[in-house]
């Protein structure tokens, strides 16, 4: 049985073969322009294109649906949240000078308890959806990078981009490791299962406080396995120094730079229609 | 005159708040070339020597240090771990924690890297440095995608690379299957005889290390008590075992038979070495009154039933196919096979952890996939291999109670079961004390207890030995024999064939998914054929006990030295023999 692995993508496409620079800058583009749009249009039509460029770039759609099915609860939330309570803001943004000028969806009867007279409004629900269009935009543009490059080359790269390099070696420890964690964890979950804790029995309250008991034997392993793992660094003469070579080069290649100056162009000129046209502002042109 | 590659003057070490030194007076020269084994019960320093000689000790842990190392004429004190990491390569004993690259390129290349070893050589030593160790064409792959005992190579390619005078390896097989471990020393052996690597090497594997170190040096507490070839050192069999170490089986098997007032020319270490001598032992007259013990028969009613069991992971392995098995109440029975062979998935459909595929299995007559693993708990019990994965509570006592807690015993017979469980696993006195405090051995115990307070018919012991010494190994053992004694069916998963003579009735064998024989174990231990075929070897008494049977087609199909010794006891007349020389 093959223990669990980070997704990688295996499919060698124009993408995978870009350098982690470009990559690393068109998240920081795609996360700014992201937070600065309000217009659930946009940021819907921004989400769907960065899905789909995962998919293209051969990023699974197992995973892509696991991801949303985890957000379901969350956006159920924000939206609720939004529609009920986001009041203030929204008449901000929109420019409203009384509460009356909302569209309300509708209003719980005045004689119910503790709830009643409480409305929801469209606006409200709106703005719910550009903050889940939004956070999406933010899930899917990171495995978009982080998937279809090697660990090894994200390391250089990020050396490159003058970040640490005690930094960039935690990241890919934290990738080497990490599966070895969650293992270890449904090891102990196991055992305890085995000692006739019923899971399937369970609330849960008294699932979070079984979690919480496996947190001894994980700390503690991982305690042990991190002190194991210093003693084989040094025995490897790693320091943390900079002062290394690297088996594996980053170039930028002219379809690096190309990626590169399209963010740039897709900055300026998003940043261009939102100060000047209002263009992805909440209640906005689009 | 042999040239010393690394020297230990008047050493002694003691760690930061260590109250005993843990080395204590050393010295030793290691000579260039050479294969040194380092042997030695738990906690007898092995480990510390290792890590002294590349200077992690004392410069990573501090403590208090004495006297002084030399690697390749650099002071382990006065030069820094980078420096030195140049001249030695260590490989650990943990597979899994010690390989902290994501490809097999990367790994090797880490510590090059550090090195500041230009990138062109580099490129040039990865592909050198896996083809010793026969890893050629798996750059691009992770870690994760090889076995144990290629994890184990991996590191040691990495420790290559540089080019070290000198290559350490720590207990390299202590978690590897026999295929693994055979990997591991095959590799070792060739560095060491075709490259003239200096190696030191410590390892519980008396047979090979018998076969393959040049000498060997016994540590026990601290200190270096012998110092010797092969030969020397593992006929000392009284020095070994009051060490808790084991003696090669060979070694054992002649020492058991000279003990009984044969006349032995001299005790072989390695089974090239005994072969000249069985023609002449095998002229010795017989115990006329010995006789094999009959194998037990089960009389027992069923409680475990396996039909036509298949199972294949999500990711298309076939783990098990056409599985069809019966074991009965009251039986002892051993799971074999190499590593995939399917050992750990079958017992973990006993326990509904697993569903099949196609097929039953059934306890006590109730298909497990009608009862839930709780439930299922509390007929079967399950020990895994790292105790510590299995302790969740804060003392002894709340550890023997967590099951039950769990299975909704009222207070009173919480109490009584908890009592009774510390008890039989003598853990009383320590009770209140918090289970992580104590030695691995038991920790164990703790684990085995709070299974027993189940009260569960079966109790399964999934690779118990696997990281434990010799004595270590025996303590659990020797539970698991009292539990069978108190009438419980036990079923024990392990690599170590030697220990279980003396323990197990009953072999399952398995391979590639599949029952390939299901005997007693004095059968099964002599169908060397079909234990090969799973990368298993019997234990050197039984291929004693087969090449005497060249010579006597009469001769008993034996399994243990304790065997071989009765066999040729009591009656027996001194017997003279030629003189045989020694390798």
């Amino acid at each position: 049985m093959s223990m669990m692995k980070f997704q990688t993508v295996e499919r060698d496409s124009f993408f995978s073969r870009l350098d982690f620079r470009p990559k690393l800058f068109m998240v920081a583009v795609v996360t700014i322009v992201a937070f600065a749009w309000e217009s659930p249009v946009l940021q819907l039509g921004l989400a769907l294109l960065i899905m789909l460029a995962c998919l293209l770039v051969g990023v699974k759609w197992s995973y892509i649906r696991t991801v949303l099915l985890i957000m379901i609860p969350f956006y159920a939330l924000l939206l609720l949240t939004h529609a009920f309570f986001n009041r203030d803001h929204v008449m901000a943004l929109k420019g409203f000078e009384s509460v009356n000028q909302l569209s309300r969806m509708f209003t719980f009867p005045e004689n119910w308890p503790l709830i009643g007279g409480g409305f929801a409004t469209w606006e409200g629900l709106t703005y719910g959806f550009n903050v889940i269009f939004k956070t999406l935009t933010l899930t899917l543009v990171i495995p978009l990078a982080v998937f279809t490059t090697e660990v090894n080359n994200m390391i250089v790269a990020m050396v490159r981009a003058k970040i640490p390099y005690k930094i960039a070696f935690i990241f890919s420890s934290t990738l080497r490791f990490f599966p070895l964690l969650i293992e270890e964890f449904r090891m102990i979950i196991e055992a305890q299962r085995l000692r006739g804790l019923a899971m399937e029995k369970m609330g849960l309250v008294k699932r979070v406080r079984v979690y919480a008991k496996v947190a001894v034997p994980l700390i503690l392993g991982a305690l042990v396995k991190s002190q194991q793992l210093e003693v084989v660094l040094q025995s490897k003469a790693f320091s943390g120094s900079p002062d290394r070579t690297y088996l594996h080069e980053s170039i930028l290649r002219p379809p690096d730079y190309l990626l590169m100056i399209f963010f740039a162009l897709f900055f300026v000129v998003a940043f261009y229609l939102l100060v000047v046209y209002g263009v992805g502002s909440f209640g906005g042109p689009i | 005159m042999f040239e010393p590659i690394a020297a230990f003057k008047d050493v002694s070490y003691k760690y930061p708040r260590s109250e005993e030194f843990v080395l204590f007076d050393i010295n030793l020269e290691i000579r260039k070339g050479e294969f040194l084994g380092l042997i030695g019960p738990t906690s007898a320093g092995k480990t510390t020597l290792c890590l002294a000689l590349n200077g992690i000790v004392p410069q990573f842990y501090g403590g208090r240090f004495f006297g002084g190392i030399s690697v390749s004429g650099m002071d382990t004190i006065e030069h820094p771990i980078t420096a030195l990491a140049g001249y030695v390569g260590q490989v650990f004993e943990d597979p899994e924690t010690q390989l902290i690259a994501t490809s097999v390129e990367n790994e090797i290349a880490f510590a090059l890297e550090n090195l500041r070893v230009p990138r062109e050589v580099i490129l040039e030593r990865i592909p050198q440095a896996l083809s010793v160790v026969r890893l050629d064409g798996m750059e691009k792959k992770h870690p994760h995608e090889l076995s144990g005992g290629q994890k184990q190579r991996l590191a040691i390619a990495a420790a290559i690379a540089v080019q070290p005078s000198l290559l350490i390896l720590d207990e390299p097989t202590s978690q590897l299957d026999p295929v693994g471990a055979e990997e591991v020393f095959a590799t070792a052996h060739e560095l060491n005889r075709d490259l003239g690597m200096t190696v030191v090497m410590a390892s519980h594997s008396a047979e090979e290390m018998a076969t393959y170190a040049d000498r060997i040096a016994l540590l026990s507490h601290g200190r270096i008590i012998a110092l010797g070839t092969p030969d020397e050192i593992y006929t000392e069999i009284e020095m070994l075992e009051g060490n808790d170490l084991r003696p090669p089986q060979v070694a054992t098997t002649f020492y058991s038979i000279r003990q009984k007032g044969v006349s032995v020319p001299r005790v072989p270490v390695s089974m090239g070495d005994a072969l000249p001598l069985l023609e002449e032992l095998g002229r010795h007259p017989a115990n006329p009154d010995f006789a094999l013990g009959k194998p037990s028969q089960s009389s027992g009613k069923p409680l475990l039933s396996v039909k036509d069991l298949a199972h294949i992971y999500p990711d298309g392995t076939k783990a098990l196919q056409g599985v069809s098995l019966d074991i009965s109440e009251g039986e002892y029975i051993l799971i074999i096979g190499q590593n995939g062979a399917g050992k750990s998935t079958l017992v973990k459909h006993f326990l509904n952890l697993l569903l099949p595929t196609e097929g039953t299995v059934k306890v006590g007559g109730v298909d497990v996939t009608e009862m839930s693993v709780s439930d299922l708990a509390r007929r079967i019990g399950y020990v895994a291999q790292n105790p510590d994965n299995q302790i969740f509570n804060t003392s002894v006592e709340d550890e023997i109670a967590f099951a039950l807690k769990n299975l909704d015993f009222d207070d009173r017979e919480i109490e009584a079961r908890t009592v009774e469980s510390l008890e039989a696993m003598g853990l009383t006195h320590v009770r209140d004390m918090h289970p992580l405090a104590l030695p691995k051995g038991d920790r164990a115990r703790v684990v085995i207890g709070a299974i027993l307070a189940m009260k569960p018919e079966v109790i399964i012991f999934d690779e118990p030995t696997t990281g434990q010494d010799y004595r270590g190994a025996q303590y659990i053992l020797d539970i698991s024999r009292d539990l069978h004694e108190m009438g419980k069916t036990v079923i024990v998963i392990t690599h170590h064939l030697y220990l279980m003579p003396d323990y197990a009735e009953r072999v399952v064998v398995m391979g590639k998914g599949n029952i390939l024989l299901d005997e007693d174990i004095r059968k099964a231990f002599h169908e060397t054929k079909i234990l090969r075929s799973t990368f298993l070897s019997a234990p050197q008494a039984v291929h004693l006990s087969r090449e005497m049977q060249k010579w006597d087609k009469d001769f008993p199909p034996l399994l243990a030295p304790n065997e071989f010794a009765d066999y040729f006891s009591l009656k027996a007349m001194p017997h003279e023999y030629d003189e045989i020389p020694n390798r």
